[in-house]
């Protein structure tokens, strides 16, 4: 079977793409696979997110632990009637294996890829791994876009036969350091090709309203859609933990508040006090002032001029993308014009 | 220059095994400025390989020397009758020196005392940096005289990726960010260039990748003149 | 205190090889402190004494004093 290029000016025909195209708020999900060999695990999670997204984004061995692949779990995902936003990563692969696989991608009918850089082996669970960083995140989209626009791949061979047709996407850290330089480096990969940006989760609405206002002057939103992504805080302590130990994320002390007092119930006693019971109830307290607070940051990052969807990172809490999504107002998703059922 | 560290004498006594007589071997180049292998190293060791092995109740002859530099053949062979006399060489030079020993007298059997670290130099006392992945094609003109390769823990090209925290690495806070370097340099003097265009990928082929490297120079050899 | 430093080294040294590193040690005082000075040494003949003489020195007689 061979799928024809898009005549219509579409890069790769993702419902993705189309829905971003008709100009609606999109929302993408994301979805780790497990740490073995269970498809069912996918299956179970493609389950929960199936009609509270748009696409969702398949992880590929998130920092850098070693987890089902990313095409692998896709075409499972793919199966269960989502779309899948393929993550690729340049610490484990070199441009021949990474080319080599978004090959096989395309042919199993995947249409979205996220190029990044990848987190450092140090941080996962084979510390002593070579990396391998033959290319970066950048060159990764100049790569796969001139494979779709060129049809050749990097050595600047011509394809023989169909090329892969990808709709690229890019990662964004707009507090990571130096911060002025940010926008700019945007526009570098705006410049490399890139289609759409999920960013970094957003729990500082103001500071990413202003990186946002740069963006603009630099006219970036016009030439990529931009997601912010946002995510439920799962505890006052996971928050504190995320703002010491994640580079560039920001969590403003109201939020970790508002954390807090949803356990107010509880505070001021001591572990031993706690019953399990209690323990249960001030975890499901959290979790549910985490996801009131997601909703929030949601409804106030829509009113912010450029940006065009929503990423939603809820880490092995899947669970909680349809209750935020809905609680945004943001059901039923829906069905790109011209797509066939 | 070549920065190293002096192997854990276990390790070495594995090394040097059964083997009577042993001849430590300094070398008087990078190893001894970065006091892992130079003359007084190569003492020091020899006394405590004596004092350890001898605790152990071994009897092992066990004796110093320092080479000017192990990398060159002729101050190898002015040590030829002590380095083939020996049952092993602990050599302490870089891994160069070892295997130029090697190489110069194949009957020898040669062991390493040292680990070579990195290409560096010493940012202060008792404090070695590395500068320089010996990556075979210099990008140092566009980046500000900052090498991204060695010392960008992903050898971007166009950082810094979002492990960047207030001028660290993410990887290890006592490493500068490399790209907070270079973005901070290339920011003052206004040639932004890099940091707007996107670089492209590295021709690795330049760098180990390619396989061992040698340079030729027909007006320096001497087998070329006969020719 | 370079010194100190120093000190330490070749105390791991010595582990290294297998000898005590308390053979050696440091005390830190001024020219005045005659009654420290008189207590570290006995500190240390009491210790050495305790320890025993250097064993390398029992395997080679014949290399004492050298």
């Amino acid at each position: 079977m061979v799928t024809e290029a898009p005549t219509n000016g579409e890069l790769a025909g993702s419902r993705l793409e189309r829905l971003l195209r008709e100009g609606h708020f999109v929302v993408t999900a994301e979805l780790g696979p497990p740490q073995s060999a269970d498809g069912a695990v996918i299956r179970q999670k493609a389950g929960l997110l199936k009609g509270t997204c748009d696409a969702v984004n398949i992880t590929d061995n998130q920092t850098a632990i070693v987890r089902m692949s990313s095409i692998g779990a896709g075409t499972i995902v793919v199966d269960e009637g989502l779309e899948p936003v393929i993550q690729m990563t340049c610490r484990d692969r070199n441009r021949l294996a990474i080319q080599a696989d978004l090959l096989g991608a395309h042919a199993l009918g995947m249409k979205n890829l996220l190029c990044l850089t990848g987190d450092h082996q140090q941080f996962g669970n084979h510390p002593t791994a070579k990396n391998v960083f033959d290319i970066d995140s950048i060159q990764l989209v100049q790569m796969v876009a001139a494979m779709r626009d060129d049809k050749v791949f990097q050595c600047g061979e011509e394809f023989e036969g169909e090329e892969p047709r990808f709709f690229v996407g890019a990662a964004a850290a707009p507090f990571a350091d130096p911060v002025e330089y940010r926008p700019l480096r945007l526009a570098k990969k705006v410049a490399a090709g890139v289609n759409f940006i999920q960013t970094q989760l957003i729990y500082d609405v103001e500071a990413f309203a202003g990186y946002m206002e740069k963006v603009r002057e630099l006219g970036l939103h016009e030439k990529a859609y931009i997601l912010a992504g946002v995510g439920p805080l799962k505890s006052p302590g996971m928050a504190r933990y995320m703002v010491n130990n994640v580079p560039g994320l920001l969590v403003p002390e109201a939020l970790i508040d508002r954390m807090t007092q949803a356990g107010a119930e509880w505070v001021g006693k001591s572990k031993d006090e706690l019953t399990p019971e209690d323990k249960k109830a001030r975890a499901a307290a959290w979790k549910e002032e985490g996801i009131r607070i997601c909703i929030d940051l949601i409804n106030e990052i829509r009113e912010i001029q450029g940006v065009a969807g929503v990423h939603v990172m809820a880490i092995e809490w899947e669970e909680a993308v349809r209750p935020i999504v809905e609680g945004a107002g943001l059901l039923p998703r829906p069905e790109p014009s011209g797509a066939t059922a | 220059m070549i920065i190293a560290e002096q192997k854990p004498l276990e390790e070495i006594k594995d090394l040097v095994g059964d083997a009577e007589k042993v001849l430590v071997a300094g070398c008087g180049t990078c190893v001894t400025i970065c006091f892992a292998g130079g003359a007084r190293e190569a003492e020091t060791l020899a006394a405590s390989l004596r004092m350890s092995t001898r605790l152990d109740g071994a009897t092992k002859t066990i004796t110093d020397t320092n080479i000017q530099r192990q990398c060159e053949w002729e101050f190898l062979d002015e040590q030829r009758e002590g380095i083939l006399d020996a049952d092993v060489v602990v050599s302490l030079a870089c891994g160069i020196g070892v295997q130029a020993m090697v190489e110069r007298f194949p009957q020898a059997w040669v062991v390493p005392g040292v680990d070579t670290s990195f290409l560096g130099v010493p940012a202060e006392q008792g404090l070695w940096e590395e500068r320089c992945a010996a990556c075979g094609e210099c990008i140092l003109g566009i980046t500000a005289g900052i090498c991204p390769i060695a010392r960008c823990a992903k050898s971007l090209l166009n950082g810094p990726c979002g492990g960047s925290e207030d001028g660290h690495c993410e990887v290890d806070p006592a490493t500068p960010c490399a790209w907070q370097l270079i973005h901070d340099r290339l920011t003052s003097v206004g040639r932004t260039e890099i940091l707007i265009n996107p670089q492209p990928p590295k021709n690795w082929k330049a760098a180990r990748d390619g396989g061992p490297r040698r340079i030729i120079r027909d007006d320096l050899r001497i087998v070329a003149e006969q020719e | 205190m370079k010194a100190r430093k120093r000190i330490a080294r070749a105390q791991d040294l010595l582990a290294e090889i297998g000898l005590e590193p308390e053979r050696v040690e440091m005390f830190n005082m001024s020219a005045a402190m005659a009654a420290e000075f008189a207590a570290a040494a006995t500190e240390m003949t009491e210790r050495i004494a305790e320890m025993g003489p250097n064993p390398l020195r029992v395997h080679r007689p014949e290399s004492a004093g050298g």
